[in-house]
């Protein structure tokens, strides 16, 4: 073994048993985690009757099929409106930029029945918003529309800001170079900048479509029905005991898990460019 | 043909201030200036890439100003050569046809024949960032050039190169600027780039254009003490205009006195520029009379180079002095009285700012 070999050897030791003073602290994160997973999972797992149970009620599926798709159009939505914003903030350098900015971030710090309150009070049929959209059909009390406004409601910080950050990577010299050889700023942005933002606004769409299908407080204060998943566990919890909704809560881990899997091994490749590998 | 004309723009505490220049049709011309100068931001105007706030801008005869970049018809290259990490070669140099509404067909004969000129068709199908910095440059190169622009503007292209592949790169862009009559302007901060690719040197700096003429007049006749440090003067000394005789000007440096060709009014405040080759050094008893500025003084230092040593020499003033390993016939070493000669035609004087402007020229 040549020199700089033997020294690179000991070198990665070395840097590996100081990483257990980082370790150590950090796997009681970890732990609890597998600790939370473990008592729902386990008692579950012992009495399957009522993960069958669970498995089989047409409520338990109405309830993910509402809180699921509601999330995808949440997550649509703010594709949509999101995105140019996150674009628009990386671009900018303007004094008010912070202000925006700071905007986008309240949901994040508000507490969520605050976010729930400030989304009735906006979307209620006399609401700012609510009036005016009731007029063209649009309700959100208590329908679908309200759960899908909450959920964009506290999912937008988690979308923008992850998007922004991928806007932010790529050189502005890129999109000067697409321009001139001939490209509109709109085309320069959607063959150029959008591509190689991909890796991010995959991430944003995840951490959002996660945050809002987790979304129980918000929810219920806009639209207690058509019930959603954290909803129904909430009101099992309270009525038919631990046993109903940990079986439900259990569904819900799994099919997230799943989901997660799923998406994480179908975009691998997504936005990696490189063939040296 | 580039023109720009009394271009102005500014930027936080940067001000480009009516800035004006000429690259002519064909030409290869080369702006320099020390970081800061506002030479990117000058390019990235003509560009289009950042709007004005007066004058005007000329490419091949049409005023651009107010067009946007991509109908200015001007290929950009950045120093780190932008490419599209998310395209493969052939589709970074297709980019701006495909913008451009090139039919598939034309395209492909188009990148083919790029592909072919730079030796790039081996590398067709690979993503740019396997690639080395000479092969990333001549994409970008061909990408510039598929379009057929009116003019190309380069950012230090040979900055991100090693010593070798540098080399051999100016070469290639110099050959391909020649053989399509190509009207370049490209940003540099190196002296020897500027003297290899350059028909013309423009230097900037604090958004101001200094001096604009063919490298070795820019080189050899710097106006200005910036243009001066760029030209690479070893020795730039602060000295004082003072009697005038026989077409030549003493000039006071520190506590001694030299002779400069040309006539300037006395009392100016001036820079010597002096290059450190073209001093002389020899003992004291070996010249007495001789029709040379003759400096008595002490060797400080000596340290040795690849083209044989460099004195560092003082009282009554620095000098830094090269001596030619062939013409070495003493080491000196510190402590050693020593003269130096200079001829005063090798003195070139540069007003500083503020000073006299009537007078003479120098050499």
């Amino acid at each position: 073994m040549r020199f700089h070999e033997r020294f690179a050897e000991k070198n990665r030791r070395y840097s590996g048993n100081s990483l257990a003073v980082f370790w150590i602290p950090g796997m009681i994160l970890v732990g609890i985690i597998a600790m939370a997973l473990l008592v729902i999972a386990i008692p579950v797992l012992r009495n399957p009757e009522y993960l069958a149970g669970a498995a089989s009620d047409p409520v338990v599926f109405q309830a993910f099929l509402v809180t699921f798709l509601a999330g995808f159009c949440a997550v649509g939505i703010l594709a949509i409106t999101g995105t140019p914003l996150a674009y628009a903030l990386s671009r900018t350098d303007a004094p008010w930029k912070g202000i925006v900015e700071t905007l986008v971030d309240i949901p994040l710090v508000l507490p969520h029945t605050v976010a729930g309150l400030m989304v009735y009070l906006l979307f209620m049929s006399r609401g700012l918003l609510g009036a005016p959209l009731g007029e063209i059909g649009l309700t959100f009390e208590d329908a679908f529309p309200g759960i899908v406004a909450a959920m964009v409601f506290v999912s937008i910080p988690y979308y923008v800001n992850a998007v922004r950050e991928g806007f932010g990577r790529v050189p502005v010299q890129l999109e000067n170079v697409a321009r001139s050889l001939g490209a509109s700023p709109i085309r320069a942005f959607v063959s150029v900048t959008l591509p190689l933002t991909t890796r991010h606004i995959m991430y944003g769409a995840l951490l959002a479509w996660g945050r809002a299908i987790g979304e129980f407080a918000a929810v219920i204060m806009i639209a207690y029905f058509p019930v959603v998943i954290s909803t129904l566990i909430y009101y099992r919890f309270n009525t038919g005991g631990i046993a109903e909704s940990q079986a439900i809560a259990f569904l819900l881990i799994l099919l997230c898990l799943v989901l997660f899997f799923v998406f994480r091994f179908l975009t691998r490749r997504a936005g990696v460019y490189d063939d040296r590998s | 043909m580039i023109a720009v004309e009394e271009v102005s723009l500014t930027r936080g505490n940067f001000t480009l201030s009516r800035v004006s220049l000429k690259v002519p049709e064909g030409s290869y011309t080369v702006l320099m200036g020390p970081s800061g100068a506002g030479k990117t931001l000058l390019l990235e105007c003509i560009g289009g890439f950042k709007k004005i706030n007066g004058g005007t801008i000329t490419v091949a005869g049409k005023e651009v100003t107010m067009l946007p970049p991509e109908k200015r018809s001007i290929g950009f290259m950045y120093q780190d050569y932008s490419l599209f990490p998310h395209l493969n070669v052939e589709e970074n140099i297709a980019y701006g046809l495909k913008m451009k509404g090139i039919d598939s067909r034309e395209r492909t004969d188009t990148v083919d024949m790029l592909l072919s000129s730079f030796s790039l068709s081996p590398l067709s199908r690979r993503y740019t960032g396997s690639l080395s910095g000479g092969e990333k440059q001549r994409v970008a190169l061909a990408r510039a050039l598929a379009t057929k622009p009116s003019a190309l503007l380069l950012d230090e292209p040979f900055a991100a190169l090693d010593p070798d592949a540098r080399l051999s790169c100016m070469d290639e862009v110099k050959a391909i600027q020649k053989d399509n009559g190509l009207t370049i302007l490209q940003v540099s901060h190196d002296r020897d780039e500027a003297y290899r690719l350059a028909d013309q040197v423009v230097v900037m700096d604090k958004g101001v254009i200094l001096q604009t003429g063919t490298p070795a007049e820019v080189f050899s006749y710097p106006n200005h003490p910036t243009v001066a440090s760029l030209a690479g003067f070893e020795n730039m000394l602060d000295g004082t205009t003072g009697v005038s005789e026989g077409g030549r000007t003493q000039l006071l440096i520190g506590k001694g006195s030299i002779f400069a060709d040309g006539i300037f009014p006395g009392g100016a405040r001036v820079l010597a520029c002096i290059r450190a080759r073209d001093i002389m050094l020899t003992d004291p008893a070996m010249v007495r009379d001789v029709p040379l500025n003759r400096i008595e003084g002490e060797v400080v230092s000596t340290v040795v180079t690849d083209q044989g040593y460099q004195v560092r020499f003082a009282d009554p003033f620095s000098l830094t002095i090269d001596i030619p390993g062939n013409q070495l016939s003493k080491v000196y070493r510190p402590g050693d009285r020593v003269v130096a000669l200079l001829a005063p035609e090798d003195v070139h004087i540069v007003r500083l700012p503020g000073s006299p402007v009537n007078g003479g020229s120098a050499s």
